[in-house]
């Protein structure tokens, strides 16, 4: 069922108007503060109130402006889009908070938080995009608004990020819009509604081309090797950054761009006649191997878990490759499950970053007695990764190791179980060295993060814990991501 | 139905004769050529008005001059292409109303009634261009604009100024006589110099002089047009040229060269004559190169009017090539593109003249951080720049989504690729524009206290840039107005 109702334009654009006001309150600290809660709050709330409709199957669409027939800016709230803006704004709230502790010190604070509620705005425009040309240009924005966030300490290091985090996203964004060029040619229309728009008919070849021509285009923000070069170097960034570039944001436009490409633009009919996702699918498959033997050897907790992210981003990318419907759902509800374990972990290398001055793995022995709370989290996040029972990571597995088998192609369970295998490899050393390394002294005293960085550390390994043990439970996100996959598999 | 016929000869005679009068005007305080022309462009742009909605219900019409039926006397001719006279009023009026407090400090007190002078004939010669229906008029209107725009550029009367003003002038002048000469041989080919007659006498005429003659017009066209790399005059003399001139150079002047090169279509097309598929070729390539060297080029400049005057080759690249895609979506953002692109430049020419005016400083470098001191102006000229990449929803998008799908249409698709990476490239520049003017620490702290351009200039800009943004929201609007135009002449290759 459709309803037309402005709420699905309005989560993009209540953000838009907090991000303007952050702006506009200059250096006073108390309004910049007040206007950035509000603008992750208010969209948090709005996101929510179709929460409830959604579930039920309601669809929230809004037509914003028509530049020419069939081209325009319009909004459309499914399941799909409901899911990925439900734990992008849960998360932003968060990360909003643990900014304002983090950030507490820092020059232009200004500029970050103003840049910061921008790009809530956009992330959400893109999980609401009607078509392809609205979601290109949030995508586009999102890369613009996250420029400046990166370059924030202005440093020639960071200033280089920058550089080369503009040139891949920027370049990967043509090719997104030179593929709605011809997606619209071919199809005579770029509307994300159908569960696949276009025609056999266009031919393979272009059809094949058009395709590489997206997956590229999306793929260098979800971090396909060897597109995923801006990644690591982009962890300059203040923590809360790379927790929001790497976990809920960036990354995950670019995952969300590719579940529609295939999901809606494509059609998982078109794309079993094409066979291209047999590639995709081995493509992914190597980066989530790959990218887990680079992270072992890094020493830097930042750079392991830039390259952990780029392993983990590929499970959503191999769960939409595979075209069944069990790795489907694998690959939605892995954007929740990386999202909240990852940006736990971001938060926790924060946290000992800004009380200890520590950032390689080598000189945390003993921070478990030090930190005891938040290295609690991190063993969470970690259990999570490797796909222990009970952590979201396992539902994740589960279901795509099962989609696998579905699809007869039973060696992706093993990549499956060789991941686990590496992910125990780069993430029980930490934990090992965290808590078990030194014995515990009395000099040692509990001295943890301020209640800003830690609350939102432990709330966000309380919601792994949630997502992984509540799969069954009515009402919960994974009702939105089984719902999503029903529509693209016409179930 | 029609308007009092001689309306389409009021519209060329009110500021031509304006133009004449305004040096005696103006002969005693030259604030009153000022006046007195502002009161000209009013009147002109009120009859182009009443014509461009005429067009727009009953579609082209003519007037013969002085009653001379069209093979002998001199034919009048106004349709959906022409409408870009109300552009040119549009900016002629804004341009004006600008150099009313820009003039009075850029020349010597007594040149400025000749400045108007030649503003206007500028702008007539434009009008006159855009309307005739003959093709030897055609190249009297097209002198008219060359020589007063060379005398525009050197109308400061610096150094630099004339030297620019000379390259121009010989690229424009050898351009002039290869369209002359083409025009000779139409001339001899059918006996006649009124469009329409030439296009119904063309058929059967021989192939090579024929070929001659339109690659001659082609070449011609492209050098007013400045495509790459026929271009080498357009910097320098863009750059260097006061503000309002630059706005009025790079928004209409070089489109001459595009209603040309759309006036040659309609005759090659209409006659069936000629063959345009290897031209076709030319055009794209020139427009592909011109997007990308125009855009390569500009990334390394540091004077904001260098850059602004690279990124005009950059947008004629893609007029030029939405003209030889020879598909109806290419034609139709091609000839939208002509429009807009005007708004757009003048927007950003405007925007910078305000800026160099209020701080005396043209570079990038010089002016980080300004954007704090006048914020109106630089939120204008980032309007501008949002607008010229081509993002939604602003009125460059548009055309540039026309011409991209014109390329998938005519089979091209490494044209839309060239296209969408072109984008790229200046959205390059233009970040680092924005970015200089917000972002960057001032290099002189002296400039966060330079107060906003006075309301003669940032009243024209803004408009401009509000235009930006309501040629985008209402996209569909122009569109739908030259679409018939195109239909008509791709009518000859089935449709299009």
């Amino acid at each position: 069922m459709e309803v037309v109702d402005a709420r699905a334009a309005l989560a993009p654009a209540i953000s838009l108007v907090c991000a303007a006001l952050v702006f506009a309150s200059a250096d006073n600290t108390f309004w910049r503060r007040f206007f950035s809660i509000a603008a992750a709050l208010a969209k948090l709330v709005i996101v929510m109130s179709m929460l409830p409709g959604s579930l039920r199957g309601v669809v929230y669409t809004f037509k914003l402006v028509e530049f020419t027939e069939g081209v325009g800016l319009a909004f459309r709230a499914d399941a799909l889009g409901m899911f990925f803006s439900v734990v992008s704004s849960t998360l932003w709230l968060i990360t909003t908070i643990y900014a304002i502790g983090y950030m507490e010190r820092e020059p232009n604070r200004r500029r970050f938080f103003g840049f910061f509620a921008l790009c809530v705005s956009t992330t959400v425009g893109v999980a609401f995009a009607e078509n392809l040309l609205t979601m290109f240009l949030f995508y586009e924005s999102l890369t613009i608004c996250t420029y400046p966030l990166v370059i924030h300490d202005e440093t020639p290091e960071a200033m280089k990020a920058g550089r080369k985090y503009l040139i891949y996203t920027l370049t990967g964004g043509a090719f997104v819009l030179l593929g709605s060029i011809v997606t619209y040619q071919l199809a005579g229309t770029m509307t994300l509604s159908q569960p696949g728009i276009l025609p056999l008919e266009a031919g393979r070849t272009t059809l094949t081309m058009l395709f590489v021509a997206l997956i590229a285009g999306f793929g260098v923000k979800a971090a396909i090797m060897p597109l995923h070069g801006w990644l690591p170097s982009a962890m300059v960034a203040p923590t809360p950054v790379s927790a929001l570039l790497h976990a809920v944001a960036v990354v995950k436009v670019g995952a969300f761009g590719i579940l529609r490409t295939i999901y809606n633009i494509f059609g998982v009919a078109l794309l079993r006649e094409l066979g291209v996702c047999t590639w995709l699918a081995a493509l992914a498959a190597f980066t989530i191997l790959a990218a887990s033997v680079v992270a072992i050897f890094q020493d830097n907790l930042k750079r392991r878990l830039a390259f952990s992210t780029i392993s983990q981003l590929s499970y959503i990318v191999l769960g939409a490759a595979l075209l069944t419907p069990l790795a489907a759902t694998a690959a939605i509800v892995h954007i929740a499950n990386q999202a909240f374990a990852k940006i736990t972990m971001f938060f926790v290398a924060g946290s000992i970053q800004r009380t200890t001055g520590k950032t390689t793995v080598h000189e945390l022995a003993g921070i478990g007695f030090r930190m005891p709370y938040t290295m609690a989290a991190f063993t969470v996040a970690a259990l999570s990764f490797i796909g222990v029972p009970l952590f979201a990571g396992f539902v994740t597995k589960w279901y795509l190791s099962l989609g696998a088998l579905e699809a007869g192609e039973w060696w992706y369970a093993l990549v499956m179980l060789a991941s686990a295998l590496l992910n125990a490899a780069y993430w029980l050393p930490v934990v090992y060295t965290a808590f078990f390394k030194t014995e515990p002294t009395a000099e040692v005293e509990v001295h943890e993060a301020h209640w800003t960085m830690l609350g939102p550390t432990l709330v966000c390994a309380v919601f792994v814990i949630i997502l992984g043990a509540t799969v069954s439970v009515p009402g919960m996100p994974f009702a939105l991501a089984s719902a999503a996959v029903k529509f693209v598999f016409g179930m | 139905m029609t308007p009092w016929p001689p309306l389409l000869a009021l519209l060329i005679v009110v500021p031509l004769t304006g133009a004449v009068i305004t040096p005696v005007v103006g002969r005693t305080r030259a604030v009153r050529s000022a006046n007195w022309s502002l009161g000209v462009m009013l009147a002109t742009s009120v009859i182009a008005l009443v014509l461009v909605v005429q067009v727009a219900r009953v579609g082209p019409f003519s007037y013969v001059v002085g009653g001379w039926v069209a093979p002998y006397g001199i034919e009048l001719r106004f349709d959906e292409f022409g409408a870009v006279i109300a552009v040119i009023c549009l900016l002629g009026t804004l341009a004006i109303v600008f150099s009313r407090r820009y003039a009075a400090r850029a020349m010597a007190e007594q040149r400025i009634p000749y400045y108007y002078a030649l503003l206007l004939l500028n702008l007539t010669g434009m009008i006159g261009f855009a309307v005739t229906g003959d093709l030897f008029n055609l190249f009297v209107f097209m002198e008219i604009l060359s020589l007063s725009g060379y005398a525009l550029v050197a109308v400061s009367g610096e150094k630099i100024a004339e030297m620019a003003a000379f390259k121009y002038l010989i690229m424009g002048a050898i351009s002039s006589l290869v369209i002359l000469l083409a025009i000779g041989i139409l001339y001899a080919l059918t006996g006649s110099l009124n469009m329409a007659d030439v296009t119904e006498r063309l058929g059967g005429a021989p192939a090579a002089p024929l070929a001659v003659a339109f690659g001659a017009l082609t070449l011609g066209f492209m050098v007013k047009a400045a495509a790459f790399p026929l271009h080498i005059w357009l910097p320098d003399a863009h750059a260097i040229a006061p503000s309002p001139v630059s706005a009025i150079l790079s928004g209409l002047v070089v489109k001459v060269g595009i209603i040309g090169m759309l006036r040659v279509y309609q005759i090659a097309y209409g006659s069936g004559a000629v063959d345009m598929t290897a031209l076709n070729t030319v055009l794209m390539w020139l427009g592909a190169l011109s997007i990308v060297m125009g855009a390569f080029f500009a990334v390394f400049q540091d004077d904001i009017k260098m850059m602004l005057a690279y990124s005009t080759i950059s947008n004629i690249g893609y007029i030029i090539m939405g003209l030889g895609l020879a598909s109806s979506y290419g034609m139709i953002g091609a000839s939208v593109h002509v429009f807009n692109h005007a708004i757009i430049k003048a927007t950003l020419f405007l925007g910078a003249g305000a800026l160099i005016f209020q701080t005396g400083k043209r570079t990038l470098t010089d002016l980080a951080g300004v954007g704090h001191a006048m914020p109106w102006t630089v939120a204008a000229i980032s309007v501008g720049a949002i607008s010229i990449v081509g993002i939604p929803p602003t009125a460059g998008f548009v055309c540039k989504w026309y011409i991209a799908l014109g390329a998938v249409q005519a089979g091209h698709p490494f044209f839309a690729f060239a296209l969408v990476f072109g984008a790229l490239f200046i959205f390059i520049y233009y970040i680092r524009m924005v970015n200089a003017f917000y972002f960057r620490q001032p290099r002189d702290p002296a400039i966060l206290e330079v107060t906003e351009a006075p309301a003669s200039m940032l009243v024209p800009v803004l408009i401009l840039a509000s235009l930006c943004l309501i040629m985008g929201v209402m996209g569909s609007v122009p569109l739908s107005f030259i679409e018939p135009a195109v239909q008509r002449l791709l009518l000859p290759l089935g449709g299009g």
